[in-house]
């Protein structure tokens, strides 16, 4: 973001214009979403049974989800009969101090760290910094993220707003190299300095993309190999899961190995699966000697309450509604200043982190749907962005107290309110059919005032002030007017039918 | 905090999150039972552990048998080669051995160094191994962690593959290969074409064949080299894990013992 | 969403006269009067009989996009009436969002079983037109003739909430002298999504502006649409950049002779 340092989801209007500004961020947008959105579809179009899966896919999740007390029950008891340690956090700070406290008593110094969601949800490397431990981030895109000191714009491919030229003067500026933008040799720089990492770490730390309840098994998907070695060479291995991640049986992680690659890359397969159950059986075989699953709730299981937001939790985080997202191409990653971005971004971040300080991230959409049509597991993501608008306008008040009273606060409840209002008149006037065509008269005679040449043009000053929606609209688009005679009018004249 | 006090608290945060859900998912079912909602039926994906949709296990005519066997091999190796890997198919210990020396030679035609080669604790590796007579600087099973970094090469079999997908299944309980395959920039693997399942479901049956609490503790599905496209979507080959994988099919009599 | 489309097809196939009330739209009804008397034309040749109800203002959809789910179910609930009192076999819009929202006028009733059997009931008998024309009364040529190149743009509410896609390509196949274009990205959203459009101006305007591009590459004389709101979307650009392209409905491109 070359505008502003930390965009918060508050400033997400003025986040969005930066970034609407920024010509190389929106072509790289353009590039990355359009061939991951190509790829997605051939990769869809590879199997002729892939609505049955993500019907099926949708099912399991679902049948999960209304069960998902027991499931999380069987998953622990099988994990820690096969050696596994079950830790449960019922927020971030929990799991952060589970993680520091395990690092604390391991006099660990160094962490080497996975790409997941789930840990930069937390914040956990600034935890970890705050106690002095130093944790890396190993997966090349987020390596380099962390290198600028930036947060990932994307859930896939968390570098995607970078170009060569930037990765490869960050690398000479923090790594020492000679300038150069050959990419082989970037990724070799960074697998030489990584690889010492790797060699000296005393904890890793791992997402989890699936946990089988059926087995206590995690399951972990990658291509460049980081979380192989993240997850076998470290003595202690801690890896946070979503409480939403557990699955019912080993069965079913076919059909979200069939979906997810697909989704999220284009590819039939991830170039490594990992799938490790409790710790090694015996003390000189390979791998860490201890496993700490962290569980993590993190307001995931307030979102069990209704069947319209329940179904934020069948997210396998893909990234595929972010490639289709129209916002989402244009203005990138950091502009929704959340960890999730895009259209499930949209939908969690408030359910997750609170709805008054992320209000504005439901109203940031067409509702064009293209995000349903791409979703693996059918999340009606239209339906969840409506139904949160209606909380939002609904719980004005209760906003007002969690939104603290900061000036962007303020200033949307008080542009609610007035909201409010003119849609409270808008419906009285509505169900009066008179009343309805009075109104159109009376702006039809008003409209004088900016109607020129036959449309109204860019309204700016005094009358822009007096109605915001008309300056919005006409700034960068043509109005046209209310006609002379509108179509009731010129029914009544025509003989009926 | 003291050990009992941080038990205190684990069972805490335990029985808060379980009964949050319990709560949220009631006052979920009254809300639906209001509107009507149809319930959402309990699905069971049904497991079953007699084989494969394609009847790989049944005992049939020899021919028979080996015609399926070709059938994958073909599948495999096109989804592995797809991907990056290289293929080779022989028959017979013999020729295996033949076909790994021609590999060894090929990456001695390459800037790639050659000369230390690590093997897997597989009793086929190092019998392979032996028969291929190569020179090179040293060959060791199972060397150490901070040892295999220094490694060029990995040799491995693998306990299955999935012809669908051109993938490897590797099993912790047979075969110590995590490291190995993943640390020397070249991994090299050795199946039977017997090994090969058709479909990504019947590998994961097969994995889970002998009960859901006896499966390997690190089970690995290996597809291709390491691989990605993290800087400008320009795809790079070898980013953590090996830049090359060669797997050698055996169609001949079985090579691993089990 | 559960949509009620598949019982569309029970009215079938009449060559005779069928009864259909114009359900117009307040954004056709006040600001582009044309789309509303080219449809009663194209219904008309198709064999119809149209009444209109004047006492129709707005679906609502405005006040439900935004959250005012309380101030749209008045507004539902007074059009859900006048349908009923209708005597009209169908109810056809030239809107395919607005007939999308009588499809999810449903969800307003989230505790009123009685509510929710009289919207469904209305819905099924609401159709967009292009729709209408093709799967109802299994017709695709209404006698249109318009010399020039035209293209579609797939409005996002009837693509996807409605699956008009083959409909209006059809329709339009048929339109005599008329040079039908694909362009890329035909499914590609305006960027209007209602009041997104004046939430987030610079969003919707860079959305747009990608559409636009395509347009202007397919070097078209007119973009057709199934929608006035993406029709003022698209238009308003078109006009403010000073270019070319016209903008049509579909029922306008219908009605040419």
């Amino acid at each position: 973001m070359s505008h502003l340092d930390h965009p918060t989801t508050e400033t997400f209007d003025a986040n969005a214009r930066a970034a609407l500004t920024d010509m190389q961020l929106r072509g790289a947008l353009r590039n990355a979403t359009s061939l991951f959105g190509k790829r997605r579809l051939e990769a869809s179009q590879s199997l002729d049974n892939w609505e049955e899966l993500r019907s099926q896919a949708r099912a399991i999740k679902d049948e999960t989800l209304l069960h998902l007390d027991r499931y999380l029950e069987e998953f622990t008891a099988n994990a820690e009969r096969a050696g596994a340690q079950v830790h449960w956090a019922r927020d971030a700070a929990e799991a952060n101090g589970i993680v520091c406290g395990l690092a604390r008593e391991r006099s660990a110094h160094l962490v080497v760290k996975s790409k997941s969601m789930a840990t930069e949800e937390i914040h956990l490397n600034a935890a970890l910094e705050a106690e002095g431990i130093v944790a890396i981030e190993t997966d090349l895109g987020e390596y380099i993220v962390q290198l600028a000191g930036e947060t990932p714009s994307h859930i896939i491919a968390p570098a995607i707003h970078k170009t060569k030229g930037q990765i490869a003067a960050l690398f000479t500026d923090k790594l020492g190299i000679a300038p150069t933008e050959d990419v082989a040799m970037l990724t070799s720089t960074a697998r030489r300095v990584l690889r010492a990492k790797f060699a000296a770490a005393d904890i890793g730390v791992s997402g989890v993309n699936f946990g089988v309840a059926e087995t206590g098994t995690i399951l972990i998907l990658e291509n460049e190999g980081n979380i192989r070695l993240t997850t076998s060479l470290p003595k202690t291995h801690i890896a946070v899961m979503g409480i939403e991640k557990v699955v019912p049986r080993f069965a079913d992680l076919e059909v979200f190995l069939k979906l997810l690659p697909r989704s999220g890359t284009g590819q039939h397969l991830t170039a490594y699966q990992s799938l490790i159950t409790g710790t090694k059986r015996h003390a000189d075989d390979e791998g860490p000697d201890e496993l700490h699953l962290i569980l993590l709730d993190n307001g995931r299981s307030r979102m069990l309450g209704h069947a319209i937001t329940r179904q934020s939790l069948a997210c396998i985080r893909c990234g595929a509604c972010l490639n289709a997202c129209p916002v989402y191409q244009q203005i990138g990653g950091h502009a929704y200043g959340s960890v999730y971005p895009g259209p499930i971004g949209a939908v969690i971040t408030p359910q997750l982190f609170g709805m008054a300080k992320a209000a504005q991230l439901p109203y940031a959409s067409s509702l064009c749907g293209a995000c349903r049509e791409v979703c693996p597991v059918k999340i009606d993501i239209p339906e969840l962005l409506l139904h949160l608008r209606a909380e939002i306008t609904e719980g004005a008040e209760q906003s007002r107290q969690e939104a603290g009273g900061s000036r962007q606060g303020e200033a949307a409840i008080k542009r609610r309110r007035l909201e409010r209002i003119a849609f409270k008149l808008w419906a009285a006037v509505m169900i009066r059919p008179w009343l309805y065509e009075r109104s159109g008269r009376l702006f039809r005679v008003l409209q004088r005032f900016v109607v020129r040449g036959g449309k109204i043009g860019k309204v700016e000053g005094l009358l822009a002030r007096v109605a915001p929606p008309l300056a919005a609209w006409t700034t960068a688009r043509d109005l046209r007017p209310i006609e002379r005679r509108t179509f009731r009018e010129q029914w009544r004249d025509k003989p009926v039918d | 905090m003291s050990d009992a006090a941080i038990n205190q608290s684990k069972r805490g945060a335990r029985a808060v999150i379980l009964k949050s859900i319990r709560d949220q998912l009631a006052e979920s079912a009254l809300r639906d039972a209001a509107s009507g909602k149809e319930k959402v039926e309990q699905t069971g994906v049904v497991l079953s552990n007699e084989g494969s949709s394609i009847a790989v296990d049944t005992v049939q005519a020899n021919g028979q048998k080996n015609n399926l066997e070709r059938s994958l091999v073909r599948p495999f190796r096109e989804q592995l080669e797809a991907v990056g890997g290289h293929c080779l198919v022989v028959s017979g210990q013999v020729e295996a051995a033949r076909a790994l020396n021609s590999i060894i030679a090929e990456l001695q035609t390459t800037p790639l160094p050659t000369q230390r080669i690590a093997l897997s604790d597989a009793p086929l590796v190092e019998r392979l191994m032996r028969e291929t007579g190569v020179k090179v600087d040293e060959i060791t099973t199972s060397p150490s962690a901070p040892d295999l970094f220094g490694y060029d090469i990995g040799l491995t079999a693998a306990q299955a593959a999935i012809a669908e997908t051109g993938t490897l299944v590797l099993e912790s309980d047979y075969e110590r290969h995590r490291l190995v395959s993943l640390l020397p920039p070249v991994h090299i693997a050795v199946i039977d074409a017997a090994d090969i399942c058709p479909t990504l479901g019947d590998a994961l049956r097969r994995v889970r064949r002998r009960g859901p609490m006896e499966m390997s503790r690190a089970i690995t599905f290996v597809t291709g080299p390491s691989r990605t496209a993290d800087i400008e979507l320009t795809l790079t080959i070898g980013v953590h894990g090996p830049r090359e994988l060669y797997v050698i099919v055996n169609e001949g009599p079985p090579l691993t013992t089990d | 969403m559960t949509t009620v489309l598949n019982r569309q097809s029970e009215i079938g196939n009449r060559q005779s006269t069928m009864r259909v009330g114009l359900f117009v739209t307040c954004i056709v009804d006040q600001m582009w009067s044309a789309i509303g008397t080219s449809t009663v034309e194209v219904l008309r040749r198709a064999g119809c009989t149209v009444e209109f109800d004047e006492r129709q203002t707005c679906c609502g959809q405005p006040a439900f996009n935004t959250g005012y789910r309380s101030e749209a179910r008045r507004v539902a609930e007074r059009f859900i009436e006048l349908c009923e009192d209708s005597k009209a076999e169908a109810i056809v819009s030239p809107s395919g969002s607005c007939t999308a929202m009588v499809h999810h006028y449903i969800a307003l009733f989230p505790d009123d079983e009685q509510w929710r059997r009289r919207a469904r009931s209305v819905a099924a008998r609401t159709f967009e037109l292009s729709w209408f024309l093709v799967r109802v009364l299994k017709i695709d040529d209404v006698g249109a003739r318009f010399s020039g190149r035209v293209t579609w743009h797939d409005a996002c509410h009837g693509l996807r909430d409605l699956n008009v896609h083959s409909e209006p390509r059809r329709l339009i196949r048929r339109v005599r002298e008329a040079e039908f274009v694909e362009v890329e990205n035909a499914d590609a959203c305006c960027g209007f999504g209602g009041t997104f459009s004046v939430k987030y101006p610079e969003i919707s305007a860079a959305i747009l502006d990608q559409k636009i591009e395509a347009i202007e590459r397919s070097r078209v004389d007119a973009v057709v649409a199934g929608d006035a709101s993406c029709l003022m979307q698209i238009g308003g650009r078109l006009s403010r950049i000073g270019s070319k392209v016209q903008v049509m409905h579909l029922a306008e491109l219908l009605a040419a002779t």
